[in-house]
């Protein structure tokens, strides 16, 4: 075990070497707090409320006196500590539509006059939740497929492959657009059909992986003790051939942000008034010509979290792969 | 040789007969029969004789009134004979609309396979010869950020600036031809269709780049250190002689069957960028077939990209066995 930790402790130190890797995580981090705590940054309710000597909490409880009061109006008195942005990101201001970035509304507005600000805020929310949940399942589907295929060989690898070379034919991104559209384009269908369509990558790595693995002494040794195929698998092969699959993963979050913009660009993605990036542009190609920060602040956002992914994925990839960043020379 | 290339061809066809039939178990099986979609959209199912008649019309136009094994062999049989029966939306044979679409989408797609070659090849060669200088930590920077680039954004943005808009109106809005060409000589017609096709394969193309040119790279860096590489600077050969015959060479097998991976992500890119430029390709028939639920438009494409797919993994996997040898020996065994 202390073997194992070692090997994740020097992937980390030459992790840590990589400028750009690093630049990558804190980016990567900075957008998991900006989604996590999207309610705190952008609401229309303040934190904190003070009247008639008496302390309220709008955005943490809900108060039947309030129910349906605009705190932000000047005509509601008192002391109030409102968000760094003061907006939900489904409210309508219809008295500045299409409006550029002022200090009333930090981005600009939409063509409802939502503020951009929110919906950049809650649309980090949808692209990390979609990344994050359809990679974990096509990673663990792949893993299954892939150790099945690795660990049996013969006429299961077989079949195994066979199916791969034939799920590899189809183009995925038509394929993802055709099942959305039978099933319905939703945040849970976008996920679940990106989870069942990607899996073939990972498939192949693990496969790959194993039939290195299961030859190797500590695994022969594992099977003369008598141990069950399951505990040979999970317990000695999986984790030998795990790093190669994280970062496939790490890969594979970027593209899945891609590909969730990507559909919501096209309309088949997350439904509104749930606010995505790829929404965000698609709306703005009626304006493109004057509202130019409706063109360039969600397909900037788009871009910084493709790159971040995608820094960590190769700093993951030298520091796992001694061969690539030590060079050969 | 011969062998391994039989073998390799008969192969397809299990394959290909897999795709068909998720192809069809995709479209047969998904929630929500698309008949009653289409007739339960216009309120017509429940309203009675005309709705029923009209239901059972569809079921049995797309063979869903037959048992699933049934429906999937007649299907299959009019596959085979590229009959894909005629779309929903004109009325007009699938087939027809595919081979005017077809043709626009391979040219663009084979252009910016060309132009991604020329380009990323020599790239990956003068970073592999210039390692870790500023050259190559510039250029690889680069083309990294040029692959992070979401291309539906960046083709957004080459419209607005430079087709019309408030800016440079350097090139066409979209189409592949303008209306006026028609007069044209042969020549000026092709230059019309290389101006439009300008932005589009620009947006197709930027993004892999760095893919490419990184694969050269590193190819080319494990075949220099070589001892048939040492052995040829040995002799006495110019470094151009090395690099050139010896080193390129070698470091060019593994971009043979990268094509091959490249195809696919090459259709579905084009979806987007059909789109964006009104191409009138593969990708916009796709897409508006997915808007207007044109099943056998669908059908058809999905069938025919995952057998062009097939062909290219099988030519690469030809290609690749006459470059390298030791593919077909081994293969033998």
């Amino acid at each position: 075990m202390s073997g194992r930790q070692g090997y994740w402790q020097s992937v980390w130190r030459e992790f840590k070497k990589n400028r750009l890797a690093r630049a990558g995580l804190w980016v990567v981090l900075f957008l998991f707090l900006i989604a996590f705590m999207a309610p705190l940054i952008a609401n229309n309710r303040p934190y904190i409320y003070v009247t008639d000597e008496k302390v309220f909490f709008p955005l943490f409880f809900e108060y039947p006196e309030f129910k349906d009061i605009d705190f932000r109006s000047e005509r509601v008195p008192g002391f109030k500590l409102f968000p760094p942005v003061p907006y939900s990101y489904s409210e309508y201001d219809l008295d500045s539509i299409v409006s550029p970035p002022s200090l009333r509304h930090l981005m600009g507005t939409d063509e409802q006059g939502r503020d951009l600000a929110a919906r950049m805020i809650y649309g980090a929310r949808v692209s990390i939740l979609v990344g994050f949940i359809a990679v974990f399942m096509y990673v663990l589907i792949g893993i299954i497929i892939g150790a099945l295929a690795g660990y049996y060989g013969g006429w299961i690898d077989m079949l195994i492959s066979r199916f791969i070379e034939i799920v590899i034919c189809f183009p995925t991104f038509f394929l993802i657009l055709t099942i959305l559209a039978l099933v319905g384009p939703s945040l849970t269908s976008v996920m679940v059909v990106i989870g069942l369509t990607g899996w073939t990558g990972i498939a192949r790595i693990v496969r790959g992986e194993f039939f290195k693995i299961r030859e190797m002494e500590f695994v022969q040794a594992s099977r003369a003790l008598g141990a069950r195929d399951s505990h040979i698998i999970i317990r000695h092969v999986l984790p030998n051939a795990l790093a190669p699959v994280l970062v496939s993963a790490t890969f594979g979050i970027a593209s899945t942000i891609l590909i969730e913009s990507s559909l919501s660009f096209l309309g088949f993605g997350v439904q509104p008034p749930t606010p995505s990036w790829g929404d965000i542009l698609s709306q703005s190609r009626d304006f493109m010509d004057f509202a130019w920060w409706l063109t360039l602040i969600p397909g900037f956002a788009i871009f910084i979290t493709i790159t971040a992914y995608n820094l960590v994925g190769e700093g993951f990839q030298d520091a796992i792969n001694p061969r690539s960043f030590r060079g050969n020379t | 040789m011969s062998k391994y290339i039989l073998k390799r061809v008969l192969l397809i066809i299990p394959t290909f007969i897999g795709i068909s039939l998720i192809t069809y178990m995709m479209i047969r099986l998904a929630p929500g029969d698309y008949t009653t979609l289409r007739a339960g959209l216009q309120g017509e199912l429940k309203a009675g004789a005309i709705g029923k008649e009209i239901y059972e019309q569809e079921r049995k136009l797309y063979g869903l009134d037959r048992p699933i094994i049934v429906g999937y062999f007649d299907w299959f049989k009019k596959l085979v004979v590229l009959d894909f029966g005629v779309s929903r939306k004109d009325g007009r044979p699938v087939s027809g609309r595919i081979a005017e679409a077809l043709p626009i989408t391979l040219a663009l797609n084979i252009i910016s396979m060309i132009i991604m070659y020329i380009i990323s090849i020599p790239m990956g060669i003068v970073s592999a010869l210039k390692k870790d200088t500023a050259f190559d930590r510039i250029t690889s920077l680069a083309l990294f950020i040029l692959y992070s680039l979401p291309s539906f954004w960046i083709g957004l943005l080459l419209l607005l600036f430079l087709s019309g808009g408030e800016f440079l109106n350097l090139f066409p809005l979209g189409g592949i031809v303008s209306d006026w060409a028609e007069n044209l000589p042969f020549f000026g017609r092709v230059l019309n269709v290389a101006w439009h096709l300008v932005l589009p394969v620009a947006t197709l193309t930027y993004g892999s780049f760095a893919f490419l040119s990184r694969y050269t790279r590193a190819n080319m860096l494990e075949v220099i250190n070589q001892q048939y590489i040492t052995t040829a600077r040995a002799k006495g050969l110019t470094e151009k002689r090395v690099i050139f015959v010896h080193a390129f060479k070698n470091s060019l097998v593994p971009l043979v069957t990268l094509m091959a991976t490249l195809l696919p992500g090459l259709l579905g890119g084009s979806v987007i960028v059909e789109s964006i430029f009104s191409v009138p390709g593969m990708g916009m028939l796709a897409f508006e077939a997915i808007l207007a639920r044109d099943i056998p438009v669908i059908m058809a494409i999905t069938s025919i990209s995952a057998a062009l797919t097939l062909m290219g993994i099988l030519l690469a996997d030809i290609l690749y066995s006459i470059v390298d040898p030791r593919i077909r020996l081994e293969a033998k065994v």
